[in-house]
């Protein structure tokens, strides 16, 4: 192509120079935001791979006797720990105010060969090993209420062994003989590589979802940019045609103008992601925040995106002007875009099917299998998302048909006609948002199943949230056990220290299903209905976190506790943080308990959906980046609105139209397309929502959105509203009656 | 064109003899359709006897292309009279309005203003015109058509003339 | 003599000076339309005739001079003294407006683009859409209502464009080159239907035009040369 010929397409005039810039600031953002997402990926999968460590279950460390009964099995004999293996135990309550440390208790001898990650060689017994997040923790808390847990620091784990910054990992030294008492210890000869364990295809399914969700709208704010200033475009591209350029010179010189910018932006927005890495580290995904080394995306992935964006463009650019079909005379082709017919809504109806045949193989067993569900769910969700964009213009169309039939007002004509005739440029204003909205919907709904758990009231006949309980192990003597819990009433927030007693410890199989109490102590225990005598019993399944019906004391006038063992020990604290971290500290250091001291509180901490609730934390991330774009391109959009009419629109100022019919036009052609399709993207959100949910894991269900959702859908309108007003300006500067001077 | 009162307005320049005078003429209007030597005097003949010019004593040889003559008031008067009476527009106006700018660009006169003035005349006889079309029949509206195309023409002269006039007077008075 | 030289003009001009930035476009002008008349505005391009226009019709305010608005049966106003919210008001409902061309909205009907002035001045749109359709049908425009202006031809759009100009009744009526893209038979259409409605409800016109034959229609015209009046030539009544 003559390069002279190219100069005069790519700056032709002052205010090319203008719409270079919107698309050059529009892909930088677009390929920032691209980058610092797929670094964040790319993060997550590093510091799962990192913690992968942490999921090792090891071998059981007793190995079944064989027993005449087959329907029992026997005491078991230990399997012996050799020099090619640690004992270890993990402590899944070890919990500090609301956070879950990560607690593994190892047994090794010290000429040992396994390496446990990040730390040199297993500690002794009483010393520990914690990451630098927890030993600044533990340095900054008294040590009666977090320290005296894990004995004295020997070191601190390494960098490579932690997910991030912020992890709270502990690796504690303790005597074989410690570890064997419970039966829970395991045998590690190695630790696993394999981050997910067993929802590898499940963590996958979500991961691309969210990728869809957040990258799509980026792709649309970069398809926005680069049909800036489409109008002006058309005519300059009009005159080439006039003075002999071929349609395909044309097409090229429309693609190298869209190249240029958008390669100027994307090496900016490459630049961009660089200097934000440090700042976007900082966001706290899954409770820690991201190592900086980890958002590195390295130069093949930047200079793939950075190919990938300016091509894209460049494509669409020449595609757009090739169907524009633009003669020598103007536009020839379609002055008005072609009526959007009702078979727009196929690609949203076949996502929807997609996914709900996903969740009909999950419901059919001996269907299941994740390679086919897979693809539908994800296939079907990025279906429906193009499906929303594609159905958009057709529902706007109708929309505005009725409005325009009851239009009053002169701007209410002038918009709902405008939307009418152009409703896929219209629609595409909004599109952005209309699609963020869907996608927030998408997470609240997923997110819901977790919000859902929160923490039981105090209710009498309940384990109070306060206390902290602790069973007892087997082969503890009442005066072991007393000591501690006389040890406990003296710490300062620990208003009682109750022993419940039992036939037999709760873990052997003589245990009966009643606890034996103290009627004296019963009030202690939020009990209410105290029966008169000096014992009373209570269902063992009281102590249960998952237990929500209160129960209720029974009289036992004939128990003598002399002749029982003490089961299980609870301390009612103050219920402040640090009144129930002393009596945790307290209790597990004690030596009595047989499982680690646990509130009912904690539960939450440890739940199974901790997995979606971490992926539902990077969700609400994508979404406030959705929405921050679906944003930019409103604002984007209606400033070309405006630009494409400067000259019509300042023919009507001049005619005695006041500026604020304008700034109503505006706003009408924003708020009619969002609004039509706003309810269905939030409707189909929740359904995807739940349709995703159930595909996943049929047992989760959902509930109401949580709080956070109404702030986010507060959030878009706003910027929505924000994106409209901060173009009221522009309508005035160019509107103004001078711009039509040309007459 | 009237070649008489073209000749009064060369003539009110300075005196001149009858043989510059047909050069001169020839050289403004002249082109392809020269004045005759015989055409020349007898005009002059004419402006003697209405005292509109008078010969200047002779010299010797006296033919009649030996005599130089100058202008009188009289003939002044005429001339200026000439220049700023617009023409009823007519086919045959333009080489008129085409000698009466040329010769008021010689004597330093108003040329502006006497385009003015005819521009004033066609556009009333274009309103005229245009009055006359309405309620006509077809025919009658052709007829006006054509005369308003006409006069049409010689207003697009008289603008661009205007438009050109000072680049005009130094060309003449550099000729 | 004409009667007009008797009544105050309707709208009067006096020592309009505007300059944009370094161009002087307006150097003193004085000029004087009379209520009822179709006076012409011609001029070379660039002689600063639209500017002239602009001033007069209180779009925009003179850096220099005044012009006065005679309203009929209402107080005289000093539209260059107005701020910009009055001044639209009072193009919107006492001014009409036509231009060489681009003036209509494209996705609006006919019909719709006509009756856009009645709406903003706060008629009922059942109201403001007959009325229209009544105008069109005068300009020789019935049955096109329904359309959009690409589907119309140049001389249709600009007689839709002279319907909304006239539909609310203006004052006077600005029309800025109004068939400068237009061939001669379209243009004489456009200009003899508009000026019978305008002579018929008395309305005054400034018409901006080089072309002599429009100009032919006005009563009277008067020439911009370089930012300032040149001859003005009353027709002899
Ligand atoms: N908005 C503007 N900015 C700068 N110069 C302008 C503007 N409008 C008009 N001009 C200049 O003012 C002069 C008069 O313009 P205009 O009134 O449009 O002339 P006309 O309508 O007679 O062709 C011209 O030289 C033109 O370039
Ligand atoms: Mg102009």
């Amino acid at each position: 192509m003559n390069p002279g010929l190219l100069k005069l397409a790519v700056v032709g005039s002052r205010s090319a120079y203008g719409r270079l810039a919107g698309i050059a600031g529009g892909v930088a953002a677009g390929v920032c935001l691209l980058l610092l997402l797929w670094g964040g990926a790319n993060g997550l999968s590093a510091r799962d791979d990192r913690g992968s460590w942490l999921r090792e279950t090891g071998r059981p460390s007793v190995a079944a006797s064989p027993t005449e009964d087959p329907t029992t099995s026997g005491p078991g004999t230990p399997v012996p720990l050799t020099t090619d293996t640690v004992l270890m135990e993990a402590n899944p309550v070890e919990v500090f105010r609301d956070q879950l440390i990560n607690r593994r208790d190892v047994a090794a001898f010290s000429t040992t060969t396994v390496k446990i990650p990040g730390i040199v060689t297993p500690p002794e017994p009483g010393r520990y090993y914690a990451s630098p997040a927890l030993q600044r923790l533990i340095a900054s808390t008294p040590r009666d209420e977090l320290g005296d847990r894990f004995g004295t620091f020997a070191g601190t784990i390494d960098d490579n062994a932690l997910p991030g910054p912020d992890s709270l990992i502990v690796v504690t030294g303790a005597t074989e003989a410690e570890l064997r008492q419970n039966g829970r210890a395991v045998l590690v000869s190695d630790f696993t590589t394999n981050p997910y364990g067993g929802s590898t295809a499940a963590y996958n399914t979500v991961l691309s979802i969210g990728a869809i969700a957040v990258f799509f709208p980026v792709l649309l704010l970069i398809s926005i940019v680069t049909g800036l200033g489409a109008a002006q475009r058309r005519e300059r591209f009009a005159t080439l045609r006039l003075i002999g350029a071929s349609p395909q010179v044309v097409s090229r010189i429309a693609a190298v103008e869209t190249a240029v910018p958008s390669l100027i932006g994307a090496l900016l927005g490459v630049v961009l992601a660089i200097a934000l890495r440090p700042a976007a580290a900082q966001i706290p995904v899954n409770d820690t925040r991201m190592f900086t080394a980890d958002l590195v995306t390295g130069w093949a992935a930047a200079a793939a995106i950075v190919a990938l964006v300016v091509s894209a463009s460049a494509l669409v650019a020449a595609h757009r002007t090739a169907r524009a079909g633009i003669g020598p005379l103007g536009v020839t082709r379609a002055v008005h875009e072609k009526t959007p017919t009702k078979w727009r809504i196929v690609p949203l109806l076949a996502g929807l099917a997609a996914m709900t045949s996903a969740i009909a193989i999950t419901c059919t067993p001996h269907l299941r299998s994740p390679w086919l569900e897979m693809p539908l769910l994800i296939g079907g969700f990025a279906l429906i998302l193009v499906g929303i964009v594609v159905v958009g213009p057709w529902l706007t169309r109708l929309v505005s048909g009725m409005g325009l039939r009851q239009a009053r007002s002169a701007a209410g004509v002038i918009a709902a006609s405008r939307i009418q005739r152009t409703p896929v440029a219209t629609f595409r204003s909004v599109s952005g948002l209309v699609i963020a909205v869907f996608v927030v919907s998408v997470f609240a709904g997923a997110s819901s199943i977790i919000e859902s758990t929160e923490a039981p009231p105090a209710r009498p006949g309940l384990l109070q949230p306060t206390s902290l309980h602790a069973t007892v192990g087997a082969g503890h003597t009442p005066a072991q056990v007393s000591s501690a819990a006389r040890q406990a009433r003296g710490l300062p927030g620990i208003r009682s220290a109750t022993i419940g007693y039992g036939p037999a410890a709760l873990s052997t199989r003589d245990a009966s299903p009643e606890i034996y109490l103290r009627a004296a102590d019963a009030p202690a225990l939020g009990f209410q209905d105290i029966p008169a005598t000096e014992i009373v019993t209570v269902d063992t399944s009281f102590l249960y976190s998952w237990t929500t019906q209160p129960r209720a004391l029974t009289p036992a006038p004939a128990a003598n506790l002399d002749e029982m063992v003490p089961v299980v020990i609870v301390l009612g604290t103050d219920g402040t943080p640090e009144a129930i971290d002393r009596a945790r500290t307290l209790l597990n250091s004690s030596g009595v308990t047989a499982h680690p001291a646990a509130t009912s509180r904690d539960t939450g901490l440890q739940s199974s959906t901790r997995l979606i609730q971490g992926l539902a934390v990077l969700a609400y991330l994508g979404m406030f980046v959705a929405v921050a774009i679906a944003g930019l391109s409103l604002a984007v959009s209606t400033a070309a609105a405006i630009l494409d009419r400067k000259r019509v629109l300042g023919l009507m100022r001049l005619m005695g139209m006041p500026v604020s019919v304008l700034r109503r036009i505006i706003t009408l052609e924003a708020a009619v397309p969002l609004l039509s399709v706003l309810l269905l993207s939030v409707g189909l959100g929740f359904l995807v929502a739940w349709l995703m949910v159930t595909g996943i894991n049929d047992s989760y269900r959902m509930t109401w959105p949580a709080p956070d959702y109404f702030t986010a859908l507060g959030l878009s309108l706003l910027l929505a509203i924000g994106a409209v007003t901060a173009t009221f300006s522009l309508i005035r500067g160019t509107t103004a009656m001078t711009t039509t001077r040309f007459e | 064109m009237n070649n008489s009162l073209t000749l009064l307005g060369l003539l009110s320049r300075e005196p001149s003899y009858g043989y510059d005078l047909k050069h001169s003429y020839d050289r403004y209007f002249g082109a392809g359709k020269a004045l005759a030597f015989g055409q020349v005097y007898s005009t002059l003949a004419r402006m003697v006897r209405d005292e509109l010019i008078r010969a200047l004593g002779e010299e010797t040889g006296g033919g009649p292309d030996r005599k130089k003559y100058e202008i009188t008031v009289a003939g002044q008067n005429r001339v200026r009279e000439w220049l700023f009476t617009p023409d009823v527009p007519s086919e045959s106006l333009q080489s008129e309005l085409f000698a009466k700018t040329v010769v008021a660009l010689l004597l330093d006169d108003d040329a502006d203003r006497l385009l003015d003035v005819q521009r004033g005349e066609h556009m009333a006889r274009m309103r005229e015109l245009t009055r006359l079309k309405k309620d006509a029949d077809l025919l009658r509206v052709l007829m006006c058509d054509h005369g308003l195309f006409h006069i049409e023409a010689d207003l697009r002269w008289i603008d661009l003339t205007s438009a050109r006039l000072t680049q005009l007077k130094k060309e003449l008075q550099s000729a | 003599m004409n009667a007009n030289d008797t009544v105050a003009p309707i709208l009067s001009a006096r020592g309009l000076h505007h300059s944009f930035g370094q161009t002087e476009a307006l150097r003193g002008i004085d000029l004087d339309v009379h209520a009822g008349e179709v006076l012409a505005v011609m001029g070379p391009s660039g002689s600063g005739k639209s500017t002239l226009l602009h001033c007069l019709a209180g779009v925009l305010v003179p850096d220099g001079g005044s012009v006065t608005y005679r309203p009929a049966g209402r107080a005289p106003v000093e539209t260059s003294a107005l701020k910009e919210p009055k001044r639209a008001r009072l193009r919107l409902t006492d001014f009409g407006f036509v231009f060489q061309f681009g003036q209509l909205l494209p996705e609006l009907t006919a019909a719709d683009n006509v009756s856009i002035p009645l709406l903003l001045a706060g008629t009922r749109r059942p109201e403001a859409l007959r009325r229209s359709r009544e105008l069109l049908e005068r300009l020789g425009l019935e049955g096109l209502g329904a359309k959009l202006p690409g589907e119309l031809s140049g001389g249709q759009a600009q007689r839709v464009a002279v319907a909304r100009a006239l539909v609310t009744s203006p004052a006077v009526l600005f029309a800025d080159e109004p068939t400068g893209s237009l061939d001669s038979l379209a243009s004489e259409n456009v200009l003899t239907l508009m000026l019978e409605l305008v002579r018929e409800a008395g309305t005054t016109v400034v018409i901006i035009t080089h072309d002599a034959r429009t100009a032919a229609y006005a009563d009277r015209e008067v020439i911009v040369r370089d930012g300032a009046v040149g001859a003005s030539y009353r027709v002899s009544a």
